[in-house]
């Protein structure tokens, strides 16, 4: 069976988002930062399932978590969601690059 | 059509007539100029290739085998665009279409033929399913621009 000598940091990213559970939670904190209890409320989930889940998104580096006073705060990160959106639509941009080139060329070359 | 993932669509307006905006479509010394290096020619059925940059994001080696298709005179112009690198990667097909509007050009190209069951896919579709794409990505863009 073959060995992979370790899962990238893509593949975490990956993992954390096949689950629509997390896609959620992610959404949610995309409206800004919350308490645990606040997102453990808001989907109706014991709080141990909802850390389960905190915690798989904090390995891959999409959230992260500080303390105040006796709550643990969760915000998103918005590097990886970055890079996961060049990542989900790369032709997009490829086409979207090409055509500001085209504007600029067609600019340059007027009348000339 | 918004998660749509064997497809993608762009579209610009261009403040120029279609007759420019066709040559810059058409001409290989144009193309180099904005687009890519490339033996293009404006004949049903030349094979050419384009080169440009790797994607390593979709490993894509960067040299595109292609043969023109379809060719309307500023209107229409389609090639299969296929990674000339890899057999079993990127097979697809380019449309650019123009429309004349006001004064200007507006540019549709358009990119289909993405294989749905290639494991990329398969995973930007599990991912922007659900209004991902439509929904949240809009938020990512409104949250990071808040930066």
């Amino acid at each position: 069976m073959p060995q992979r000598t370790k899962v990238s940091a893509t593949d975490r990213v990956f993992a954390a988002l096949a689950n629509p559970t997390r896609r959620d939670v992610l959404d949610l904190l995309l409206g800004g930062p919350r308490p645990v209890q606040e997102i453990a409320d808001r989907f109706d989930m014991a709080r141990p399932s909802v850390s389960e889940h905190l915690r798989v998104l904090l390995d891959a580096g999409l959230v992260t978590e500080t303390r105040q006073g006796r709550q643990r705060v969760y915000a998103v990160t918005p590097e990886p969601l970055r890079e996961l959106q060049d990542w989900l639509s790369p032709y997009e941009r490829f086409w979207r690059g090409k055509l500001t080139g085209l504007r600029g060329y067609l600019e340059e070359t007027h009348g000339g | 059509m918004a998660d749509d993932v064997t497809r993608v669509r762009v579209d610009e307006f261009l403040p120029h007539s279609t007759a420019r905006v066709w040559a810059a479509l058409t001409d290989p010394d144009a193309l180099r100029g904005w687009f890519m290096d490339g033996d293009f020619k404006p004949v049903v059925g030349h094979r050419f290739e384009f080169r440009t940059d790797p994607l390593a994001a979709t490993g894509f080696s960067g040299v595109i085998a292609c043969e023109v298709l379809d060719l309307e005179p500023e209107a229409l112009l389609r090639y299969s665009w296929a990674d000339a690198r890899n057999p079993d990667g990127l097979d697809s097909v380019v449309t650019w279409t123009l429309h004349a509007e006001g004064t200007g050009t507006r540019v549709v190209v358009e990119q289909s033929g993405f294989d749905p069951d290639d494991a990329h896919q398969q995973l930007a579709r599990t991912i922007m399913g659900g209004g991902w794409r439509s929904r949240v990505l809009r938020r990512l863009d409104s949250y990071l621009a808040q930066r």
